[in-house]
């Protein structure tokens, strides 16, 4: 892989790692949204697949292949099976039938967009100093992770269904395995390995938690939880 | 190689031996086995401070034994007299301990709730918690907890082992790390008696807030400090230290300087002494207020003079200031005070305040360039130091005795112990000769020098001096005569005239383990007082490894007192011989006119209808202060309450008449009260920040990192 080709597809990777991001935040059906994230792991899996290829280190092949097939597969697997529970079980006599779509964000689309503009903005301007370092293909890329970090997190805090957060966990997440991809050119395959675990079976419980929540109250508004108040 | 290695070697191996000791022994012998440990642990300690305190200087890095830093121990003659009066103590204090915590013999006797009556009636082995005063009854009954329990025993090794040790730390983070291994060390002691008392639980938490509150003020003066100066030994600081700016070593002094005075229990960062200190076991305060409190003013002496080399004028003034504030605070509420221990604890704040005003002497006189005068002062506080150890020991130690015969530390409900407790009630006189600042007692010499130190110093130009000294002169002189007031009121209302409760009438003797370590620590008092002379080498080595001065501050090879530089001097052995010989003329001469007519009968035969006097008619504690009340009544603020009941019939007739009077720490309400109140209030409202929305926890988060990012983006 010559050197170019090699920039060129980690920037490509890194792009579309960084538009599925985004997209998460604009796009209001759950469905299409683990569709996108499920874009997003393969997009993370390039990158680290890009890295591996190009420095001929066949560990972080492997660490690929484990990211892709868990970020890519099994993941938004989970996320779909739990979305098709929910609407079968919202069944149609449901006051709130709508489980499938996040409608009413906390802050709507338009001024999500804006924020992650300039969160991006943000990323890139504390990166600066960090990509001076070392001005490799792969640093100049460093601020991709950190602005997905920074959207994964305000995912978070503007969406109200549970499967959403566990959305916006995922790309917080994603964002941070990518940062680290991209900063210190791969990880380990057991550091990843244990990492990846740790959010699958994250996932796991907030999956198991979502249907209790939806047994209990018939619904996955966050908002709802409010009783653990301290007054 | 010289005593010191294997001397601190021993040190660490014995608290360990002695924490297992505690932890694993049975029941029967773990006093026993515990004391025997922190006895030699203390005894070594005595030998490493005596060897250092004879010049040799000890220095070791032990990477391996803790990651990152390692241990660096560094031992000079300033450390030797700190590890010497602590082992010192800790060697006294714990053969007491074991007596303190046999069971057998008064309050400790493992009796059940009901057999009282069985334990009076046998010949002197009584319970003295009478069913009218639980809130002063020790109760320390089984095995299980209390002073016996296996924790108390096993902790009790690791806190005089640390304390031993902290003077010989050589780096900031082995100093930090002792330090606080201190600190928790003896807050777990504190606590030991919880279940007994309430109160203790209150004093365990003021007591941890007030000493971690420290150790992060300890903890940033430090950190700053190394920072500045490139590398966290004590040598590497040193080095650094001069070049620094003077706002940074200013900074770093009073942050340090007020961890150390809060240590010391100087006001107004008193508050958690008069609570902790009465409120550990006995044999705990005894090591508390005459071992650890020191150890402040070792940190002072370390920080202020050797690490950082002296500073401005202003610096000392502060620490005289709060010095003098302390000394005539404290024996003022000791004054006032009725509970005994808590006595004792103000009058630790009292001495402590007046070593720490002759530190700021010394650290002024050495700003003004006066190195004689400067070493003479801090001489004198040293002096002090291993005077107030050796007497506030023997105190705290008798006034265990008197708790754990009696179940009381009230003065107003005891009396009358000279009769039943002969032997407490003398070590009890001789520790309150030396607390009283009056010769022939061992706190006169080291009073008596910082007074000429300070007379001498109005020679100092400067207004600050000018100003400053005589008020401290003044301040002295008017702590010792409170100080007399104190101490007779202790002695006497305590010991002497008739028991005013039962638990008092039902005292006996202390076993012999307590008398003996009581008596080790009253032979020191007694050394102290008949041959001050004899520190004077030692002394001087100190005072020049602080770096004060060079000069000998007291003339080499004397029993006296001479000092180098003026023509005064003391023989406190000839002032001795000279009032036991005028005391035993008086003596005589009242007798010789009572001899010739000896065979006069007193007889009762009108005593006015009163009766033969009662206990109820003797001065109480209370009442011996009125006087003293009365006087400093603007600044100590008492709150009385009169409360008259009449009988039902007739508005006339009393029935009841109760009297209450309440002498709150007015520091506390002023700078205490309001700090907590806004505190809580701050409290109050932040715990709207908590809405319960889980939207509102993570926006926070996000928030608080976009806000960090942004800081560092615009501050890059």
């Amino acid at each position: 892989m010559s050197h170019g080709v090699y920039a060129q597809l980690l920037d490509l990777a890194c792009g579309v790692f960084l538009l599925c991001a985004v997209v998460v935040l604009w796009r209001r059906e759950l469905a299409v949204v683990v569709r996108v994230l499920a874009v997003q792991g393969a997009a993370l899996a390039a990158i680290a697949a890009v890295l591996g290829g190009h420095e001929r280190r066949w560990g972080l092949l492997v660490v690929a292949a484990g990211v892709g097939v868990l970020r890519a597969g099994v993941l938004p697997y989970l996320l779909r099976r739990a979305l098709d529970v929910g609407a079968v079980g919202g069944g149609p006599y449901r006051e709130d039938v709508s489980e499938g779509r996040e409608t009413r964000p906390v802050v709507n689309v338009a001024a999500s967009l804006v924020v992650a503009a300039l969160l991006v903005l943000l990323a890139y301007a504390v990166a600066r100093p960090l990509v001076a370092l070392d001005p490799t293909p792969a640093t100049r890329a460093l601020p991709v992770g950190l602005s997905v970090v920074l959207i994964g997190f305000f995912a978070l805090v503007a969406r109200r269904r549970a499967l959403a957060q566990v959305v916006g966990f995922l790309v917080l997440d994603n964002g941070i395995t990518a940062t680290a991809f991209l900063a210190a050119s791969g990880v380990p395959p057991i550091v990843e390995l244990g990492v990846s675990f740790d959010v699958l079976l994250a996932v796991l419980v907030l999956y198991v938690l979502t249907a209790r929540m939806r047994a209990a109250f018939g619904g996955t508004d966050l908002d709802d939880l409010r009783e653990l108040s301290d007054r | 190689m010289n005593a010191v290695g294997p001397a601190l070697a021993a040190v660490g191996g014995l608290a360990v031996a002695g924490a297992l000791a505690g932890g694993l022994a049975p029941a029967r012998v773990r006093p026993l086995a515990a004391g025997l440990c922190t006895a030699g642990l203390g005894a070594a300690g005595v030998v490493a401070g005596a060897a250092a305190l004879g010049g040799a200087r000890y220095g070791v890095w032990l990477p391996g034994l803790l990651p990152l830093a390692g241990v660096r121990l560094a031992v000079d003659p300033l450390s030797g007299l700190f590890m010497a009066v602590t082992g010192a103590v800790t060697v006294a204090v714990a053969v007491y301990g074991v007596g303190y915590a046999s069971p057998g013999g008064g309050m400790h006797g493992g009796r059940g709730p009901g057999d009282e009556d069985a334990a009076g009636s046998a010949g002197g082995r009584h319970a003295g918690s009478d069913a009218h005063e639980p809130r002063d009854a020790l109760a320390a009954g089984g095995g299980d907890h209390g002073v016996r329990s296996r924790g108390a025993q096993a902790v009790g090794p690791v806190f005089a082992g640390a304390m031993v040790l902290v003077p010989a730390a050589g780096s900031v983070s082995t100093f930090l790390l002792l330090w606080e291994l201190m600190a928790l060390a003896s807050l777990l002691l504190v606590l030991a008696e919880h279940r007994e008392r309430p109160t203790v639980r209150s004093a365990g938490l003021w007591y941890a807030v007030m000493t971690h509150l420290g150790l992060v003020l300890l903890l940033v003066g430090l950190a700053l400090f190394a920072a500045r100066a490139g590398g966290e030994s004590f040598a590497a600081l040193r080095a650094g230290a001069g070049g620094m700016p003077a706002g940074v070593r200013g900074t770093v002094f009073v942050m340090t300087a007020l961890a150390f005075t809060s240590k010391a229990g100087l006001a107004p960062l008193h508050a958690w002494l008069p609570r902790a200190h009465p409120e550990a076991p006995s044999h705990v305060s005894a090591l508390m207020s005459a071992a650890m409190v020191n150890l402040g003013v070792y940190g002072l002496l370390r920080v202020g003079f050797d690490l950082l080399g002296g500073g401005p004028a202003w610096w000392w003034l502060l620490l005289m200031g709060a010095g003098a504030l302390s000394a005539v605070y404290g024996i003022l509420q000791a004054a006032m005070a009725s509970d005994l221990k808590r006595l004792l604890a103000y009058s630790t704040s009292e001495n402590l305040g007046l070593v720490v005003l002759g530190t700021g002497a010394a650290g002024l006189f050495r700003a003004a360039g006066d190195r004689p005068l400067a070493a003479l002062a801090l001489a004198a506080a040293l002096l002090h130091v291993v005077n107030h150890a050796a007497f506030k020991a023997l105190l705290f130690c008798a006034a265990g005795s008197v708790l754990r015969a009696t179940g009381l530390r009230d003065l107003d409900r005891l009396g009358g112990l000279r009769a039943r407790m002969p032997v407490t009630a003398g070590l009890f006189a001789l520790g309150a000769l030396g607390a009283v600042a009056l010769p022939p007692g061992n706190g006169f010499v080291s009073e008596w020098l910082l007074l000429q130190a300070l007379v001498h110093g109005l020679a100092v130009p400067g207004a600050a001096a000018a100003v400053v000294l005589p008020v401290a002169v003044a301040v002295i002189a008017l702590s010792a005569g409170l100080a007399a007031a104190v101490f007779v009121k202790a002695l006497g209302v305590g010991f002497f005239a008739r028991p005013r409760s039962a638990g008092a009438g039902r005292a006996v003797e202390s076993p012999p383990a307590m008398l003996a370590g009581m008596a080790l620590l009253a032979a020191c008092c007694a050394a102290l007082a008949l041959v001050p002379g004899a520190l004077g080498p030692a002394l001087t080595r100190a005072v020049r490894a602080a770096g004060v001065g060079t000069e000998k501050p007291l003339a080499d090879g004397e029993l006296g007192v001479h000092l180098a530089h003026t023509s005064a001097a003391l023989h406190p052995l000839w002032v001795a011989l000279a009032l036991v010989a005028g005391t035993a003329a008086v003596a005589g001469l009242a007798r010789l006119p009572a001899r010739r007519r000896a065979r006069r009968r007193d007889a009762r035969l009108w005593d006015c209808g009163g009766g033969a006097p009662t206990a109820r008619m003797a001065y109480t504690a209370t009442s011996f202060a009125e006087p003293l009340q009365r006087v400093f009544d603007d600044v100590l603020a008492p709150e009385q309450d009169v409360d008259v009941t009449p009988v039902r019939e007739s508005a006339y007739l009393v029935e009841r008449v109760r009297f209450q009077r309440l002498v709150p720490d007015r520091i506390e309400h002023r700078l205490y009260r309001p700090l907590l109140a806004a505190v809580s209030g701050l409290a109050d409202r932040a715990r709207g920040l908590g809405g319960g929305s889980v939207h509102l926890y993570l926006g926070y988060g996000l928030f608080g990192l976009v806000a960090v990012l942004a800081a560092l983006v615009v501050g890059w």
